[in-house]
């Protein structure tokens, strides 16, 4: 495998740890606010949808029975990627999952050049969003395998390597 | 960067020979060492929601006064979007316990609150069927009435019948006669009805009506009001196919069809279309600020954008009023379009001495007052603190215009410090549960609910006559 050869010094590893832990926690709290709170609805969200994809958005909340799925989807994947992220198992998936879930909210409101929007924000956008970075954040968490670090994924993947080196070594036994 | 690295658990260039079957001690040690920070999350999401906990404890203090006094058993009668809005302000009212709950959408609205109560801890029960509820809910005091327009007298008159107060949303009901026999049988039973026009109960109104008019008389003499309500486009509402209610049952509580029962309020014998949805919120504050119901209407108003097979009512209309108000003529004039939303909604009054324009959003339009430049001045009221200093005014400094000696001064703005703090329905049910125990008075009782109904009712008939109608005096009220 090709990352395999890649070299990370212990301090490195602990920062792209502190990155997917800290990302992971954003997440689950996330989720468990939604879920704790009763009747909580995307709806609200979606409705105000700019930008290229929003007539897709806007559908999404008028559409009653989607909506229920999304709410659903919404609230326990923010809650299970968070989880995956802060212990670092499936890493991988979790971290895809979770870039999905950023680009999908960041593509609700992007703050694109031309686009004027009335609310607030807490800071200042051109094109690139607090979305948008944690999305980059996260893919640096993805294609490092940074789960290995500090992470569940450490013990998997070593489970895995030793399958893969056990079936190796039966596919040698058979071409003997 | 390269470096050598020193522990094992890391890929390098030669892969590690792989023990059989064995995973390494440090390998599972350190695969395990960011399982705490769980733990740490944990924690810390425990302590918020104490916090939050704490916080909802003390909008819902149910344990305290409900030991000095016993609960009020309450019914919520029709879980739809007002009932859950009304029942988000019931769980913030101590001293409240609902009891049950009654929705014929037992699939979907009636399942929904049922199990948002029991978020609350709340055991409530569910009904299919009001009059079962009545039954056999025996505890019950007082019944919350949030069905569509023309299922209000029924409801209402039942449940006061039952011997149970009742607050009923408005519009009271979408046939004068219906509304009528309302207001008898609260007299008949001696039970407590609330119309829910929630302004009566918003302080920022009971402000400028009891200070600014009455008492300071900052207007002077009021001869013009006038009122909006500007709505976007809607699309219809939908519902989620597999929730839908059986055709039978539909048509027992009087619905032809799915689509009638969720849009009922474009449908003539069901609701009244915009101008009594929305306007009738603020048409009853022309008649409570003025002082008197008016004499005369004259209107105009149509389906103009939407489908008029499914919009039997008037998405656009347009109305005006004329008042003999105690203190002399006045004319208002009402419009609601339901075809841009710009301006939302709002109330002004003028008078000769100044102007007010206040709404119920604590967002848009949330209280301000113009003082004409030739009234006497304000100092008194603002040292009260009835209202706040004038708003400076910035000339601004790049104008090359010099000011011209016709044109007025504009007048100088303040603002009304008086905010609403709870959700809008909350200070109006508190008032209803107040009264019934009798530490307050009803805000709009029965009288009040008709006298509007009346002036309301009387514009889509205005429309259909196209020509100017009146009222006599004895209209608004209801002869026993
Ligand atoms: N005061 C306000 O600001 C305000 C705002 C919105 C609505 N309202 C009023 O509240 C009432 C309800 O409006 P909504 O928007 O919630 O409508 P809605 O259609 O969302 O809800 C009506 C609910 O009543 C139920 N229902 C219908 N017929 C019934 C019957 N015979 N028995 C039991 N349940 C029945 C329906 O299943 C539905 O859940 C209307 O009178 C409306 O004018 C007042």
């Amino acid at each position: 495998m090709k990352s395999e050869t890649v070299l990370f010094s212990p301090i490195q590893k602990m920062a792209l740890a502190l990155l997917r832990i800290t990302i992971g926690w954003h997440f689950l709290y996330e989720g468990v606010v939604k879920i704790r709170k009763p009747g909580w609805s995307a709806a609200g969200f979606l409705l105000q949808a700019r930008g290229p994809a929003a007539d897709i958005y806007h559908w999404m909340a008028e559409n009653p029975d989607f909506l229920n799925v999304i709410n659903e989807w919404n609230k326990w994947g923010l809650t299970l990627i968070g989880l995956g992220l802060m212990v670092g198992c499936l890493t991988r998936l979790t971290g895809s999952a979770g870039i999905i879930l950023l680009m999908l909210y960041y593509l609700c409101n992007p703050p694109f050049v031309g686009y004027f929007y009335s609310l607030p924000a807490e800071g200042s956008y051109l094109i690139v969003n607090k979305n948008l970075v944690e999305a980059t954040a996260l893919l640096v968490v993805v294609v490092t395998r940074a789960g290995r670090f500090f992470g569940l994924d450490l013990i998997l993947s070593g489970r895995s390597r030793r399958s893969d080196s056990n079936k190796q070594q039966a596919i040698a036994a058979v071409g003997e | 960067m390269k470096q050598s690295d020193s522990n094992g658990e890391t890929e390098s260039a030669t892969p590690r020979p792989i023990k059989e079957g064995k995973i390494e001690r440090r390998e599972v040690l350190q695969g395990l060492s960011s399982l705490p920070t769980l733990g740490l999350f944990g924690y810390s999401l425990c302590r918020q929601a104490a916090y939050e906990d704490a916080q909802d404890r003390q909008r819902q203090p149910t344990s305290e006064p409900t030991a000095r006094r016993p609960a009020i058993q309450v019914a919520l009668l029709g879980a739809g979007a007002q009932g859950e809005v009304l029942l988000n302000s019931m769980l913030r009212i101590p001293g409240l316990y609902v009891r049950a709950v009654c929705d014929i959408w037992t699939e979907y609205n009636l399942k929904r609150t049922v199990n948002t109560l029991k978020k609350y801890k709340i055991e409530a029960n569910g009904y299919e069927d009001y009059r079962e509820m009545l039954e056999r809910e025996k505890d019950l005091e007082a019944v919350v009435v949030a069905t569509p327009d023309f299922w209000h007298a029924r409801h209402t008159i039942d449940c006061l019948r039952a011997g149970k107060h009742v607050y009923c949303e408005k519009e009271m009901s979408n046939s004068l006669e219906d509304a009528g026999q309302m207001v008898l049988a609260a007299r008949e039973t001696g039970r407590l009805l609330q119309i829910g026009h929630q302004r009566r109960s918003h302080p920022r109104y009971q402000h400028c009506y009891r200070k600014l008019l009455r008492e300071a008389n900052l207007l002077g003499r009021i001869v013009t009001a006038y009122g909006q309500w500007n709505r976007s486009v809607k699309p219809d509402q939908g519902w989620p196919k597999r929730y839908a209610i059986p055709e039978e049952r539909l048509k027992q509580y009087g619905y032809p069809s799915m689509a009638h029962f969720r849009n009922w309020r474009w449908y003539k014998g069901m609701g009244g279309g915009p101008i009594v949805d929305l306007g009738s919120h603020q048409i009853d504050i022309f008649n409570w600020f003025l002082g008197s119901p008016p004499d005369y209407v004259t209107a105009s108003g149509g389906t103009d954008y939407y489908d008029p097979k499914t919009h039997e009512w008037y998405d656009t209309v347009m109305a005006i009023y004329e008042y003999s108000t105690p203190a002399g003529k006045a004319r208002a004039y009402y419009q609601t379009q339901t075809t841009n939303g710009s301006q939302g909604y709002f109330e002004t009054f003028m008078g000769d001495q100044g102007t007010l324009v206040l709404s119920e959003s604590e967002a848009a339009y949330s209280g301000a007052i113009y003082r004409e430049v030739s009234a006497p001045a304000w100092d008194e009221w603002v040292r009260r603190g009835y209202i706040t200093g004038p708003k400076v005014q910035t000339v601004r400094q790049d104008s090359q215009i010099p000011l011209d000696v016709r044109e007025s001064v504009s007048p100088d703005e303040h603002r009304i410090p008086v905010h609403l703090t709870v959700p809008y329905h909350q200070s109006h049910l508190e008032n209803f549960f107040q009264s019934i125990r009798g530490e307050a008075r009803l805000n709009c009782p029965a009288e009040t609910g008709y006298e509007t109904a009346v002036t309301v009712l009387k514009v889509n008939e205005a429309v259909e006559a196209h020509r100017r109608l009146s009222f006599r005096p004895g209209d608004f009220r209801v002869p026993s």
